[in-house]
């Protein structure tokens, strides 16, 4: 103890680290009625670092080879020791990424955080919920079993919608007219070193905003006095009386933590075959299409948009429109008011819109 | 004052709980990453002894590393290991000279394996070679 | 009240957070289940064959219904692939040049099936059965039928089929030898299936079980009882180490969930020491 304390004297010395945890982490206040839903975005940061490092111990023994990409995940999955706890931490953790991230959305939503003075907070949180679209969708070409590629050769398949540009935009994102080779070594480097880098920056803006602009109080039972926020100065959002972020709410984020661990555990080592349909464990044939090929549940409600339309062009611009629409929300819906009880027109299309994302998803899934 | 005893109970409860916790996610990712044992075993190989010729060398691989079979002029059989002592590079067969260079550091050894000159402070490793009925086997 | 409160939405959070992950996971669960492991056998194209006897009356017409319930029809073996002849052209579907057949004579039964399973001509022409062949013994159409050939199994040798010709008792003891291998087999084949479906690599498993299968299968046309016996008993063994290398993936995986089940409840732990900790400090 009286060591490390001599260590922490010594860089405080050199760095003004105890300035930094008091300004930071003991000194740095939350509002009192924070609740547990802000603990997701904490949540979400561990669950990017598990994909990480998950995916750095995969790329020890895959190999980005359409001849041999399906031999090396078996080899991983059934010779390695653990190597199928490994694979699936990363394929479990994937979904569970996008659940969550769908969770943190959700109560920014009902919570009204996203608005003035938090519109870039949302706009950079929505850019990030695509970029992690992305980085599934790639990830999952990459076992070339026959879910993947034909998964990929559906998904690809409708940017042949968009007028004039669709046909090449489908061979550019393919590296070819149809998915093969070339599209697995895209799609690999795309994974691996586009998008992880672009998250991880995206992360880092969204956290700078965050820290910049203050964290937004809670709609529920406030105790601070409402101070409307004034348009024509920068103002940071303090919150005096607030609990402190170390240790009190880092206590509450780990709990978070915790618990999602035990979900996701209990998910890798009892259900993990709910992602998996038998035609993932066969090898890609670009010869035989096998039926019932649906895309991941997230991307379900997109897929029977498509198939609803009777042209498909109308299909991908009504979901462009929706998308467009939820990422410039904040500049839409303007009003101050932010508990959600007192917004009903707000909490009606909300609690609408879920609704047809589930019904969508259930009828793409049935369909 | 009571919950100063509680935190700090719970605190070295927590601080057991983490190593355990991060024990047992570290034993199976260190298991994961072991070099495996038993893929690159030191099976015996068998050549044909007219695989080859008097006076030349061939390269094999040998439990996991790199190994020469040479017949010298004189008929001898030595199976060697062809890792130089001196800095691990891979030695190379002279013909003409019935020796073996290694073309890192100009280290020299005979067709036995002993060193000739150069800066390679051991002989190469032998490895065991039986000849019988046409066959060699080593290993 | 506001403790109550806040208790509740804690309560409420931990339950959205589960239901939710577990509720957006279950959908491909059912998807796997619902969706058959296999594709639909492969389609052929019509050939000329079916074209014009479809249409034909009585005995030129019913072998095409026949056949379309065969396990030839299911592997996609169509008409030409024991008459020859040309599928794809009318004029020359029937002519002998181009191969062409027709159907075959008694005796000439036997030959005209073991073009294609050359083994079992062997075992068959060994036989008893073989070798009453022209003398009053069966043919392979005797048991398999012609047209609507099934696939085989122990349910060819019954009593009905088996009294045409002689008592059923010596068939009867073969049938009962060969029955707990058939089920052996059978269920060795299903687990092997099981894994299979869900990522185990199955695929010397399942050429070992390939291998025993065919030696099990030239025992059908014996009708040597001791043979029977003595083959049965070594397939047997085979089969029980199979049945081991299963057992040995079972119990790892077994294992497997017990390490989860601890995984799961440490965490649990884990999150209440957090939270018992976190409300020293409220």
């Amino acid at each position: 103890m009286a060591l490390l304390k001599r260590v922490y004297d010594w860089i405080d010395l050199r760095i003004g680290a105890r300035e930094i945890v008091k300004k930071e982490l003991t000194g740095y206040l939350l509002p009192r009625n924070i609740n547990e839903w802000y603990s997701l975005g904490s949540v979400l940061m561990v669950i990017f670092a598990l994909q990480v490092l998950t995916g750095m111990l995969l790329m020890v023994y895959y190999v980005p080879d359409a001849e041999k990409a399906f031999r090396s995940v078996t080899f991983v999955m059934n010779e390695l020791p653990y190597g199928w706890l490994i694979r699936l931490c990363h394929a479990v953790g994937s979904n569970m990424m996008v659940a969550v991230l769908i969770l943190h959305m959700l109560s920014t939503l009902m919570m009204g955080s996203y608005k003035s003075p938090r519109e870039l907070n949302w706009v950079s949180g929505f850019t990030l919920f695509a970029l992690v679209q992305g980085i599934s969708l790639t990830g999952y070409l990459l076992p070339w079993s026959q879910l993947s590629f034909w998964a990929t050769t559906v998904a690809t398949n409708s940017a042949n919608a968009i007028p004039v540009v669709g046909p090449y935009l489908v061979e550019f994102l393919r590296g070819g007219k149809l998915v093969g080779p070339p599209t697995l070594g895209r799609f690999f480097a795309v994974h691996v070193a586009v998008l992880p880098v672009v998250i991880a920056a995206v992360i880092g803006a969204h956290l700078f905003l965050l820290k910049r602009t203050g964290i937004s109080t809670p709609p529920f039972g406030s105790l601070e006095t409402k101070k409307p926020w004034r348009p024509d100065s920068y103002s940071y959002q303090h919150h005096p009386g607030g609990i402190p972020f170390f240790p009190n709410y880092a206590l509450q984020d780990l709990t978070s933590i915790c618990v999602y661990f035990a979900i996701f555990l209990a998910v890798v080592f009892f259900l993990p075959n709910m992602l998996f349909t038998p035609d993932a464990f066969v090898p890609a044939n670009a010869f035989k299409t096998p039926a019932h090929i649906k895309p991941e549940w997230y991307f379900l409600a997109n897929y029977q948009t498509l198939k609803i339309f009777p042209s498909e062009l109308l299909g991908l611009s009504i979901q462009a429109a929706a998308m467009t629409f939820l990422a410039l929300l904040p500049f839409i819906d303007r009003s101050p008011e932010r508990h959600p009880l007192k917004r009903p027109v707000f909490l009606a299309c909300a609690i609408g819109g879920i609704l047809l994302w589930i019904g969508l998803s259930v009828w793409g899934h049935f369909s | 004052m009571e919950n100063d005893g509680r935190r700090k109970f719970l605190g070295v409860c927590l601080a057991g709980a983490t190593t355990v916790a991060v024990a047992a996610a570290a034993y199976p990712v260190l298991q994961y990453l072991a070099p495996r044992s038993g893929a690159q075993g030191a099976d015996k190989l068998v050549f044909a002894t007219t695989d080859i010729p008097e006076g030349e060398a061939k390269f094999f691989e040998y439990a996991g590393a790199a190994a020469v079979l040479v017949k010298t002029k004189s008929g001898n059989i030595a199976a060697l290991s062809a890792v130089c002592t001196h800095l691990g590079c891979i030695v190379q067969w002279e013909k003409d000279k019935q020796d073996f260079i290694c073309p890192c550091h100009g280290g020299l050894y005979s067709a036995e394996g002993a060193v000739t000159g150069g800066p390679p402070p051991k002989p190469l490793a032998k490895i065991p070679v039986s000849v019988a009925e046409g066959k060699i086997t080593v290993g | 009240m506001i403790r109550i409160s806040a208790k509740l939405r804690a309560s409420l959070f931990l339950a959205s957070l589960g239901a939710l992950l577990l509720a957006a996971l279950a959908g491909p669960l059912t998807a796997g289940a619902a969706a058959p492991a296999s594709a639909a056998a492969t389609e052929q194209p019509e050939t000329v064959c079916i074209q014009c006897h479809s249409a034909l009356p009585d005995k030129l017409g019913a072998p095409v219904n026949l056949w379309r319930q065969s396990i030839h029809a299911e592997n996609g073996i169509s008409c030409n692939g024991c008459h020859g002849g040309d599928p794809k052209n009318a004029d020359d579907a029937m002519n002998r040049s181009r191969g062409f057949l027709g159907a075959p004579k008694e005796a000439d039964i036997p030959a005209f099936c073991g073009r294609c399973h050359p083994g079992v001509l062997k075992d068959y022409l060994a036989s008893a059965h073989g070798r009453a062949l022209g003398k009053g013994g069966p043919t392979c159409f005797t048991c398999h039928g012609n047209h609507q050939v099934l696939k085989a199994s122990l349910d060819l040798i019954n009593e009905k089929s088996c009294t045409r010709c002689h008592s059923f008792e010596r068939a009867k003891t073969i049938r009962a030898a060969m029955q707990q291998t058939e089920g052996y087999i059978v269920g060795i084949d299903r687990r092997i299936t099981g894994f299979q479906a869900i990522g185990v690599d199955t695929d010397r498993l399942g050429k070992g079980l390939f291998a025993v299968r065919n030696r099990f299968h030239t025992l059908f046309h014996d009708v040597d009882v001791a043979r029977v016996r003595a083959e049965s008993a070594q397939i047997n063994t085979e089969l029980a180490k199979l049945d081991r290398d299963l057992k040995v993936i079972e119990e790892a995986r077994a294992k497997r969930k017990i390490a989860g089940g601890i995984a799961v409840a440490f965490m649990l732990l884990m999150a209440a020491l957090v939270l018992l900790l976190k409300k020293t400090y409220d």
